[in-house]
């Protein structure tokens, strides 16, 4: 299983509790000019994982050890007039979602906000350090 | 091959090891190549001693004995290390590094500084492999140990055939 497939499993049980918010196994693609997050409120949409691999040793023999960063970005978006009570909640749970590597040298979980109008939009970021 | 040796291309700076001399020429059957080094030094070091003397405002020297090893450092590789009991014809490949430091068992070794074709150059001898700690830390990821092999004798210079 990819690294999103596991994440998009941990956010659908730590949101469990949470009956407002729900997760989408799609891509946020844009749908009639806006993203699905932002067409599709309180859904926590999950975007493709990208990966950045560098080498971390290298021998005589071309024996190679590389590193990968894997970053998973994830998005949520939801009214900022009159946040759900849980949202603490659920920000929270989304970013403890995030432990999903029992082998990684180094995982990151954050998330900026920006807020539009009347929507506040959670950008999660996750990144993953592993050999 | 004149000029600078480069050993970019893996296949270059060779360190082989093997429990005849035979096994230990480099691109040898049985040759027990040393896997995942990252760097490879040798170090000939004749011993020197200074003197004064009354009529010279500068010391003189005179040399001793010629002390060489070999120094690396390497990713550990499990085979390598701790053997491999599916070689059969090369005790240091099937002991692995470990215990044959350990039973500070003499090995003969050879460095190839120009590959295994014919006419390379390469240096060899015999001696006991020592140095060995490994070290692991979340941040360097694998296993990586410094090893040496404190020379017995001398190191003789040779061409591949």
């Amino acid at each position: 299983m990819s690294k999103r497939t596991d994440l998009i499993s941990s956010i659908t049980t730590n949101l469990s509790g949470h009956s407002n918010f729900t997760v989408s196994s799609e891509l946020p693609f844009e749908s009639g000019g806006n993203p699905l997050y932002l067409n599709n409120m309180n859904t926590v949409y999950v975007n493709e994982q990208q990966l950045d691999v560098e080498e971390l040793y290298n021998t005589l023999d071309q024996g190679v050890v590389n590193i990968t960063t894997t970053t998973i970005n994830a998005y949520l978006a939801t009214d900022a007039k009159e946040q759900f009570s849980d949202i603490d909640t659920v920000v929270a749970n989304l970013l403890t979602a995030g432990d999903i590597l029992t082998n990684a040298i180094d995982a990151t979980k954050s998330y900026d906000i920006d807020v539009t109008d009347d929507v506040i939009t959670y950008t999660f970021e996750y990144n993953y350090t592993t050999i | 091959m004149a000029g600078v040796i480069n050993v970019t291309s893996g296949s270059q700076a060779i360190l082989t090891l093997g429990n005849s001399s035979v096994l230990a020429v480099p691109g040898a059957a049985g040759g027990f190549s040393v896997p995942l080094v990252q760097d490879l030094s040798l170090s000939t070091a004749p011993g020197t001693v200074r003197y004064s003397t009354l009529d010279s405002t500068s010391s003189s020297a005179f040399t001793t004995v010629v002390e060489n090893s070999v120094s690396l450092n390497m990713l550990v590789d499990d085979d390598a290390f701790f053997g491999n009991s599916a070689v059969t014809d090369n005790t240091v490949a099937t002991n692995g590094l470990w215990t044959t430091s350990n039973n500070k068992t003499e090995v003969f070794f050879s460095v190839a500084f120009e590959g295994t074709d014919s006419g390379d150059y390469y240096l060899s001898g015999k001696g006991f492999i020592g140095g060995l700690a490994p070290s692991a830390s979340i941040d360097q990821a694998v296993w990586i140990s410094p090893m040496e092999i404190v020379v017995n004798g001398d190191l003789a210079k040779t061409t591949l055939p």
